[in-house]
């Protein structure tokens, strides 16, 4: 439930319950006050009749009846409520009346008065209309100035909530976040202010990190790289053959890798700006013929329909998307399985024949996912892949049917 | 031919040297900005390897100072950065070509003589070797006046292998240098071999004699009789 909802009903509640006990109280006192008025008026009619007995006997007025009373009867007063028949009105009114035993000159009398409750439940009911209509009133009015004054004053809180929400700690820009005279609120936003500007700090930190880690290993890795070269100009024995051998591909993964890593970082920095449009299916059509021997090789049958496909992006990206699929369909496909790759002017597919993956897919674009621990391949090819699809805001997906591994970049056009 | 190798790694400035050396090129070699800066205006270059970070300014400084000289040695850029700015801004600023660190040194001299043989306009463009002639602009192969008819791939080994005659160049470098480097080099193996072996075997058809010669577990070695 929405703060400004609850805050909302919480007063509505209040005014009601107030309201609601205001009325009662209000139709209790009123009751009180009138019913003791009427009694003072009936002890002033009874006044009246025992003032002027003999008068009255005579006297037929059903409101006030005085008649002589048998000795056993105690004297007392006593009040009550009853009814009567109204002949002009055609309805029972109800009434007040006293009655009293009381000795006037050495003689018993009993004398009965009576006034009308003037229209008892008329009262409620007004009483009642009136305060229903000012808890109306007052409910709705209190809503919707606290809704409104609420909203201008939150106004700040939900659009600096928005921003957040859409802030990703990778975009070049901080998070633009509104000032409000409301002091928590400012406070929030200060707040928030520090928290992304130390996040955004310590993240560029780690990716210069990366990078420059990457980069000072470059060298000593191209020393060793060409000290092996030097070493294996000379006359070896085979044993000394294989270790060189060894220590080659060693180097070469770790170089791999890291050029990856490199690429990730920069990635991340965003430093790909420079889009072109370029022909997807020229590109991807240079690569395969480029493969041709190493699909041979493996014996793999390559199923290709590629249409014409123009795509506004930085050429080293696509070359590295297409580069990275293909050597993955490659590595992972089985001897004597088949490649499919099919590009219309929408999206991508490649896939492959081969067993399915002993993981959950969910782990295939992952940094450092390996299916196969004895794999080659640096596990991050696949994690550049889904990069650069992010980048270029491409949706890419991946399905296993029929024994075909397959990848699908569906190309947002819309962007 | 005259190299000026502008390196500020001093082992792999010795290796640079001591290969291109061997390759028959007259090499000299900076350490850092101010050496490669008096050297490059002081001398005549056929071409010049210049490294991007080095110790007193950057390689593309230098490259831009030789510009402004008018010389025409030819430009190959190394960098640790595989940076797509340095490598666009080094082309863009006049530069041959560009590799990255790390690198084979077969690589490094394939892309040298290719920008010389680019270069060179007066230079004849096709090599010798016996009576093995390859034409490098039409891409021709010849035993004598018999035309050999290569696959591309088999072409650019056959090129990558003479270029670096003598040498034992690796299977890692010649799938590096035929398919990428995105691609598994142990996978490809095969393929090289493969390469190979049709190679060698379509040159000695006609010549009778094995120019290609395998080093056991290391790769394969271009020698003439």
């Amino acid at each position: 439930m929405k703060l400004l909802h609850r805050t909302t009903r919480d007063f509505m509640l209040a005014t009601v319950v107030v309201l609601l006990v205001t009325a009662s109280g209000l139709y209790l006192l009123l009751q009180r006050e009138i019913l003791s008025e009427m009694d003072e008026q009936l002890d002033l009619q009874s006044e009246i009749l025992g003032s002027n007995v003999n008068d009255w006997l005579h006297i037929d007025n059903p409101f006030m009846q005085i008649a002589p009373a048998g000795a056993d009867a105690l004297p007392g007063v006593v009040y009550g409520d009853t009814t009567i028949y109204d002949p002009l009105q055609k309805k029972d009114e109800e009434y007040r009346y006293r009655k009293e035993i009381k000795e006037i000159n050495g003689r018993r009398y009993s004398m009965y008065v009576m006034i009308i409750y003037i229209g008892w439940d008329q009262y409620f009911n007004t009483i009642f209309l009136l305060l229903g209509m000012a808890i109306l009133a007052l409910g709705i009015s209190g809503a919707l100035i606290t809704y409104y004054s609420n909203k201008k004053l939150w106004r700040p809180f939900f659009l600096n909530l928005q921003s957040i929400k859409s802030y990703s700690i990778t975009d070049p820009e901080p998070p633009q976040l509104r000032g409000s005279p409301i002091k928590e609120f400012e406070e929030l936003r200060a707040t928030l202010m520090e928290l992304t500007e130390r996040s955004r700090r310590e993240y560029k930190a780690l990716r210069e990190f990366t990078e420059n880690a990457s980069h000072e290993i470059q060298t000593p890795l191209g020393i060793i790289q060409s000290k092996l070269d030097r070493l294996s100009q000379s006359e070896l024995t085979e044993e000394m053959a294989n270790y060189i051998m060894e220590a080659r591909s060693g180097v070469e993964r770790l170089s791999k890798t890291n050029k990856a890593l490199l690429l990730l970082a920069k990635l991340d920095n965003n430093v790909f700006a420079d889009k072109q449009l370029l022909a997807f299916h020229t590109l991807l059509n240079q690569h395969i013929e480029s493969l041709t021997d190493l699909f041979l090789s493996k014996e793999l049958t390559l199923d290709s329909d590629i249409l014409p496909c123009d795509i506004l992006a930085n050429l080293h990206l696509c070359e590295t998307l297409v580069s990275n699929l293909i050597s993955n369909a490659l590595r992972h496909c089985n001897k004597g399985g088949n490649i499919i790759i099919q590009l219309n002017a929408n999206q991508l597919a490649i896939a492959n024949s081969g067993p399915p993956l002993d993981f959950p897919p969910d782990q295939l674009f992952r940094r450092f996912k390996k299916g196969d621990k004895n794999s080659q391949g640096t596990g991050l090819g696949l994690a550049i892949v889904s990069q650069i699809c992010l980048l270029n805001h491409w949706q890419i997906s991946y399905s296993y049917e029929k024994e075909l591994h397959t990848f699908t970049i569906a190309f947002n056009r819309s962007i | 031919m005259k190299l000026l190798i502008v390196e500020d790694e001093p082992l792999l400035l010795n290796d640079m040297e001591s290969y291109l050396s061997e390759q028959g090129y007259l090499c000299e070699t900076a350490i850092d900005f101010g050496e490669g800066e008096d050297k490059m205006l002081l001398y005549e270059y056929d071409a010049i390897i210049l490294d991007v970070g080095l110790p007193g300014g950057s390689g593309l400084k230098l490259l831009e100072l030789l510009k402004e000289q008018q010389k025409d040695a030819g430009v190959l850029i190394v960098s640790a950065k595989d940076s797509l700015q340095d490598r666009v801004m080094g082309l863009e600023m006049g530069a041959d070509d560009y590799i990255t660190k790390p690198f084979y040194m077969e690589e490094l001299n394939a892309r040298i003589n290719a920008l010389l043989r680019r270069k060179n306009f007066s230079g004849h463009k096709t090599i010798v070797i016996d009576e093995l002639h390859v034409d490098t602009v039409a891409a021709e192969v010849k035993w004598q006046d018999t035309a050999i008819n290569l696959t591309r791939k088999e072409y650019e080994l056959l090129l990558y292998l003479i270029v670096n005659k003598n040498r034992v160049v690796s299977k890692q470098s010649i799938a590096g240098h035929l398919w990428g480097d995105g691609y598994d080099a142990v996978d490809n193996y095969h393929t090289v071999y493969v390469h190979t072996r049709n190679l060698r075997n379509k040159i000695n058809a006609l010549s009778g004699y094995d120019f290609i010669k395998t080093v056991y577990g290391m790769g394969y070695k271009f020698t003439a009789p």
